[in-house]
């Protein structure tokens, strides 16, 4: 579609990242697709458990592999160069949005070990902290939120529900 | 007549009243938590109503249900996170408008939508059970793959801006229902030997990883505003309830055939309020003459969504009172509770229990309208969720994510599952697919592999898919669908192109 051709440095580089996820899915779906050719068919049905992926997966492949074509056309040569300082502005420009995934991996994966109500504890105070206008009320209000929702949570779930959330080591 | 007269006292006595209104509020207050799901509420409720006369513990359970349907509107609309599944389709058109700065119409339109169908899926309930149900349960796989095809064509209307990434993201859908143990041998696939995968993902976390967290990220990418303590939505936090009733009565023909699609695809073992919502919007948005206008805040869309999902709470019961066979997981819960009273579930209920059967129709009615009252009064305190700075909210909602995802299966696996599908969500989102096919996919690739699979273990014959009459209709109206798609695409695209600015 000709709205979908990009015309400045930023869709252009937009249409880069784009002609990326194909490439990176379609190693995926063909790597699947292979993998769901090998399993064995069973005696008592027409279809094996791999039939149903291989389908996925072959349609899947076949319309990246229309998708890498239609974006290699649309790409300009000359994009490519610029490609590497408009990732790095973008994520520089995210930057929140990054501290927020790298504080959720820290968060669930420390879960298990130091249990909900410190992990949440500490989870909410940093990243309201980060997030909130640097103000008393603010800091104030970021405690107490960080309190209710950690251990007032954990209380609730374990003696209103008997849902028990993780404990740690 | 005695057996109505003796049911309705039951269902209006001031304890059962004032019973089923805590279970209204406890309905709307779970689901409007994502990752709280109206099923988690009706089973934290069913324990409490083991002390309960049969008929006033399952109007308490009826009374659940029903506000939980209506509870998930209010994260979508606000947050443009669906509280629950069945409200995937209320984010499309609910949250712009309420970005627009009509937070309250938005709000308002889906409680009077939700209301209006519960009331249309009571009338049908009341009179095309017992023929609704026999047709239901003589679908075989045939049918329900057909189905399931035709289901699958409403991607059409879900794409955006490219229907090749809309196509991905629905294959991707697919893809990701194939990991873990196969439906019908349990043989395990693509786990790579990793035990989170074996049992495959869990639907609820994917969806809250795709939508909420996704959506929660985004809120944070304006590093300048956050700091300012902007807040989610600026707008009149104004409920508007009788002139959005009037709004909502005025478009008869989408409220009527949203409820009309809640309810047939209710009464369908297996089927449910997720796929009822997307339904209902697909075929309102076909319908309208001003499709484009879907997904840009159109109160058709928050209408025909919130109607269809409510409307299967209606059609779920039909199958459970005329044959005792429960439509989704929350009507197994209700019937649960009823055998737990020492009542036997099936075609004989409406003769041996038909104060029951009756008491539970007018439980249905009472808890839409209990439902609406809740709203109407305390919708300016959800509103006040608008109000709240983001930096407040993004954190607090990602907690809740946490503990919902979590409270599932109480599996901490389940949270690395949360985290990496939130960052493929996001990613994606960031490289403009399409999340609501892929969504679309991963509820419907399992019942569309077992039943393509069961209807050929049954008889291995391909042409049964289109000799069978019921099968074959669902498969012409999947090939008018399509072809529909591609006709409004061809329209849309010969219009920018003679429309097409010279400069």
């Amino acid at each position: 579609m000709s709205q979908d051709v990009p015309r400045t440095p930023s869709q252009e580089a937009g249409e880069i990242a784009r002609l990326l996820s194909y490439v990176a899915l379609l190693a995926v779906s063909a790597g699947l697709f292979l993998e769901a050719r090998a399993m064995p068919t069973s005696r008592f049905e027409v279809l094996g458990a791999g039939a149903f992926p291989m389908l996925v997966h072959g349609c899947l492949s076949l319309l990246l592999v229309a998708s890498i074509i239609a974006s290699l056309r649309k790409i300009p040569v000359g994009a490519y160069a610029a490609f590497a300082s408009a990732t790095a502005q973008w994520v520089r420009e995210k930057r929140l949005v990054v501290f927020l995934f790298v504080c959720l991996a820290v968060y669930v994966t420390s879960m298990p070990v130091i249990g909900y109500p410190v992990a949440t504890l500490l989870f909410l105070l940093v990243l309201q902290i980060t997030l909130a206008p640097k103000t008393r009320m603010a800091i104030a209000t970021a405690l107490i939120l960080s309190l209710v929702f950690s251990f007032g949570l954990n209380w609730l779930f374990a003696e209103v529900f008997n849902v028990f959330l993780p404990r740690g080591r | 007549m005695d057996a109505f007269l003796l049911g309705a006292s039951e269902v209006l006595s001031l304890t059962t009243l004032a019973m089923m209104l805590a279970g209204a509020i406890a309905g709307i207050i779970a689901a409007a938590i994502p990752g709280f799901t109206v099923t988690m509420a009706i089973v934290l409720t069913l324990p409490l109503t083991f002390t309960m006369d049969p008929l006033q513990g399952i109007s308490v359970m009826l009374s659940v249900y029903v506000g939980g349907y209506t509870g998930g509107l209010i994260s979508a609309a606000l947050l443009g996170i669906p509280g629950t599944p069945s409200s995937v389709a209320t984010t499309f058109d609910a949250f712009p408008m309420a970005r627009k700065g009509e937070p309250g119409r938005a709000l308002s339109l889906g409680v009077w939508a939700s209301f209006f169908g519960t009331i249309i899926s009571t009338i049908v309930l009341i009179i095309a059970a017992p023929p609704l149900a026999i047709f239901a349960v003589r679908l075989g796989p045939w049918e329900y793959f057909s189905l399931i095809v035709f289901a699958l064509t409403i991607v059409a209307s879900l794409v955006g801006n490219s229907l090749q990434r809309g196509l991905i993201a629905a294959l991707i859908g697919l893809a990701i229902s194939t990991v873990g143990a196969d439906p019908i041998m349990g043989r395990p696939r693509f786990d790579m030997g990793w035990e989170l995968l074996a049992a495959g993902l869990p639907f609820l976390v994917v969806l809250i990883g795709i939508f909420a967290i996704s959506q929660l990220a985004s809120e944070v990418e304006d590093a300048e505003a956050i700091k300012r303590g902007e807040r989610l939505v600026d707008g009149e936090i104004e409920f508007k309830t009788w002139a959005v009733m009037r709004e909502v009565l005025m478009r008869p023909v989408n409220l009527v055939r949203s409820s009309i699609v809640g309810v047939a695809i209710g009464a369908l073992p297996g089927a449910g309020g997720s796929i009822a919502n997307l339904v209902a919007y697909d075929q309102a948005k076909r319908a309208s003459k001003t499709p484009e206008e879907f997904g840009k805040g159109t109160p058709d869309g928050v209408v025909a969504s919130e109607a269809g999902n409510s409307a299967t709470a209606g059609g779920g019961l039909i199958p459970l009172i005329s044959l005792g066979i429960p439509g989704s997981a929350v009507d197994a819960i209700l019937m649960a509770s009823l055998m737990v009273h020492g009542i036997s579930v099936g075609p004989r209920l409406i003769m041996d229990n038909a104060d029951l059967v009756y008491g539970m129709f007018l439980a249905m009615a009472v808890s839409s309208l209990m439902m609406l009252v809740v709203c109407v009064l305390s919708m300016r305190a959800f509103l006040r969720v608008a109000e709240v700075p983001k930096w407040v909210v993004v954190p607090v909602v990602l907690v809740c994510c946490v503990v919902g995802s979590f409270a599932l299966n109480n599996r901490v696996t389940d949270l690395y599952l949360l985290a990496a599908v939130g960052l493929l969500g996001y990613a994606l989102k960031a490289l403009e697919y399409p999340l609501a096919p892929l969504v679309l996919g991963v509820i419907l690739g399992p019942i569309a592999e077992t039943n393509l699979r069961r209807a050929l273990m049954t008889e291995p014959d391909w042409t049964l898919f289109v000799t069978r009459p019921v099968s074959l209709v669902f498969l012409i109206a999947a090939v008018l669908s399509v072809a529909w798609a591609i006709r409004g695409i061809l329209k849309s695209r010969n219009e920018a192109r003679t429309g097409k600015d010279p400069i």
